[in-house]
């Protein structure tokens, strides 16, 4: 249940619980904590049984004088007419997802009218803000059914109990009151709204009100209704515990209630996100842009996931409207990468609302670091969209304090799920707000390439990835020849065959034709590589070598390459040869015979480079696939 | 083992990790009262956690019904059985 409400987040890792130890007892030791790990642990999709270990540890966390700097402190008031006893835990835990120690103290059971008129004070103290949950029974005046003068009077009478207690708030507690906004009612009828003294009508007032007030700058508000209409009136609210524990909403909620808490306090203490880094390929179009081309990827009126990619840029148009900087982070060549913001007519996104414009064939956890010194940035108001999980593993273990969103592949959620993840939410906004993504300016400069960071190997290992190599078969043949005939970047030689020339090698003796399949602990990736080599007695030359580019910089083509070696040396060759073919697409592999070992033998006039490597010099690599091969 | 046994043993993985400073024993008997942490705050979670664990739903007239955890197992014994 818990879990469940927050689909944005990562997965449990498999470890939670033996990571949360080394933290408890780094705690009760007074050792330093790595803050960032903890961040991230308390971020995931937690079970009832976790959310309990969490709320548990940041109460000690808050106790102990461990200085974290990754953790802005937050004292809260908690006041309201029904008990709020139940989110000081959640509420500290919640602080810990989003680097925050949110500290609260609870008002003694309904002092809403002793705090807001007579001078006692309940905090006692100065706080950052005071939380104010009032549900409808707050209001005493009363609402005969269609009587509009007596609602407006109880709409006035509620609004004049908001002032009185934003002016206590700010003698007493120093701050801004946060007042939640009043949840749906139960409907009798659908005239609920259009029935003056209905409970539905009066909520409705009220909220309009609030908002307001908000716009004012006279206190801020905690849209509990926008996030019980989420839910579901009926999850959210539990009539049982209403009436027999005093709770304004259901327990299960509290983890999401205090998130969503959480969220405003980010805001008001500056720590909400400021930019967006976007991934392309399958997440602002579908496809691949360097091998489907402008014509190919899906976007717009073509398909309806095109739709959905449409929608997910109007909506990124949305965010910079209100000062979110935007930039990009793909694995392509630059020039081809750009080529969809500038020549697509469907594409909503232009190169002008692009800050950085990070497209090159490196780590992409490195990319962002690179991105966030050009904006100069910190790391922790980045938020990072990928529809690739593997790719957003990489960037949780190198950069946990950066907030990458779990937006799944389907474009048509990715709204939803960033909207969900309140990592955007902000106060009223005013002009400066706005016009902060501006001062970025549209340059879609390129960020200067650092050097790869974080341990590399050990992620790749972590990925457990499995290669099947074998030859071509009938069952592999429309996807082989869908390959040769849609690979442009990472393709040596660019040479297409229609599906009776794949079965013709297929059957061919005296050529070695490879199909290459790759999965890994998120996915199955399916046929990512095909190899052609024709075998001419001691001497092999590789017609066809190309490979998807959804799996670069897993060491796939050193472990095929290794295979291919160990295959020849075993059936008695003794060289291959190779040739790269230069098209407009394939600059990212011009470097890939040499990078092996191979030997330039000529550059011949049409731009093509060929090659020579003796099978006895080649030198195997240390990859991180368990590989096998079928004859 | 009984359905009553069960459930008793479900209900003490969750009372032994809501109630982490508590080691004594846990029976049919256990009250409140014999748990230290267990006051009215923490009384509704477990409520809400056993409801989730056993996939039961209890009545507000039952709740207060309970005197121990063993009229509990016994009023889910009734819903799951």
């Amino acid at each position: 249940m818990t879990s469940e409400n927050f689909p944005w987040r990562p997965p449990l890792s498999s470890n939670w619980g033996e990571r949360l130890k080394i933290f408890e007892a780094a705690l009760i030791e007074g050792r330093d904590l790595d803050f960032h790990a903890v961040r991230s642990l308390a971020g995931q999709r937690l079970t009832t049984r976790e959310q309990l270990r969490l709320e548990r540890f940041a109460n000690k966390l808050l106790k102990s004088d461990i200085p974290s700097p990754t953790f802005a402190p937050v004292s809260i008031g908690l006041l309201g007419n029904r008990t709020l006893s139940y989110l000081p835990a959640p509420l500290a835990a919640a602080g810990l997802a989003r680097g925050l120690a949110i500290s609260s103290v609870e008002a003694p059971y309904d002092s809403v009218a002793s705090y807001a008129y007579s001078p006692s004070d309940c905090f006692g103290k100065p706080l950052d803000a005071v939380l104010v949950v009032l549900d409808e029974t707050a209001f005493a005046n009363k609402r005969p059914i269609l009587d509009r003068a007596a609602e407006e009077e109880a709409v006035a009478a509620a609004e004049d109990l908001f002032s009185a207690l934003a002016a206590a708030t700010l003698e007493k507690s120093q701050c801004r009151p946060i007042f939640a906004t009043l949840p749906a009612a139960q409907q009798v009828s659908s005239a609920e709204l259009a029935t003056p003294g209905t409970s539905a009508r009066f909520r409705h007032l009220v909220n309009l009100k609030l908002a307001e007030g908000a716009m004012l700058g006279k206190w801020l508000i905690w849209d509990q209704a926008a996030l019980a209409s989420r839910v579901g009136i009926e999850n959210w609210l539990d009539p049982i515990r209403y009436h027999a524990a005093k709770i304004p909403f259901r327990i299960e909620m509290c983890p999401l209630a205090s998130d969503s808490i959480a969220a405003v306090l980010a805001a008001m203490k500056g720590k909400s996100a400021r930019a967006l880094v976007l991934d392309l390929d399958n997440t602002l179009w579908g496809g691949v842009i360097g091998d489907d081309g402008l014509a190919g990827i899906r976007l717009g009126q073509n398909s309806p996931e095109g739709e959905a990619f449409v929608a997910f840029q109007n909506f990124i148009l949305s965010l910079r409207d209100r000062g979110v900087v935007l930039a990009v982070c793909s694995k392509n060549t630059d020039e081809i990468a750009r080529e969809p913001f500038r020549n697509h007519s469907e594409m909503v996104l232009k190169e002008s609302h692009i800050a950085v414009f990070q497209a090159n064939w490196n780590d992409k956890a490195t990319n962002i670091r690179s991105i966030a010194e050009t904006l100069g940035l910190g790391l922790e108001s980045l938020v990072f969209v990928d529809d690739n999980p593997a790719e957003r593993e990489r960037v949780r273990q190198e950069l946990p304090m950066v907030s990458t969103i779990e937006v799944g592949e389907d474009p048509s959620f990715f709204i939803e799920r960033i909207s969900q993840s309140g990592l955007f939410d902000h106060l009223p906004l005013n002009t400066e707000d706005i016009s902060r993504a501006e001062s970025y300016g549209g340059r879609a400069a390129a960020a200067e390439v650092r050097a790869k960071i974080g341990n590399y190997s050990d992620y790749l290992s972590s990925l457990e990835m499995r290669m099947t190599i074998k030859p071509f078969d009938g069952a592999g043949r429309s996807r082989v020849t869908q390959l040769i005939n849609k690979s442009n970047q990472f393709n040596l030689t660019t040479k297409r065959y229609g599906e009776q020339d794949v079965q013709r090698i297929e059957e061919d003796p005296d050529q070695l034709a490879w199909q290459v399949r790759l999965e890994d602990k998120f996915a199955q990736h399916g046929m990512i590589g095909v190899i052609i080599v024709r075998k001419d007695g001691a001497a092999w030359t590789i017609d066809t070598w190309l490979q998807s580019c959804r799996v670069l910089e897993r060491g796939v083509e050193q472990t095929v390459m290794d295979a291919l070696f160990d295959t020849a040396r075993r059936a008695g060759a003794s060289t291959v040869h190779a040739r790269y073919v230069p098209t407009d697409r394939n600059g990212m592999v011009s470097q890939f015979f040499p990078a092996f070992g191979f030997d330039i033998v000529e550059r011949c006039d049409d731009g093509s480079i060929t090659y020579s490597q003796e099978v006895d010099q080649y030198a195997p690599h240390t990859t991180f696939i368990d590989v096998s091969i079928a004859d | 083992m009984s359905e009553q046994n069960v459930i008793l043993e479900k209900i003490t993985a969750i009372i032994r990790d809501l109630f982490d400073e508590y080691d004594g024993p846990v029976t049919m008997e256990t009250t409140a009262n014999d748990v230290a942490q267990w006051d009215s705050l923490s009384h509704v979670r477990l409520m809400v956690m056993i409801e989730m664990e056993l996939g039961v739903h209890f009545s507000t007239s039952e709740m207060q019904s309970f005197k121990n955890l063993g009229d509990l197992v016994n009023a889910a014994a009734k819903q799951v059985g």
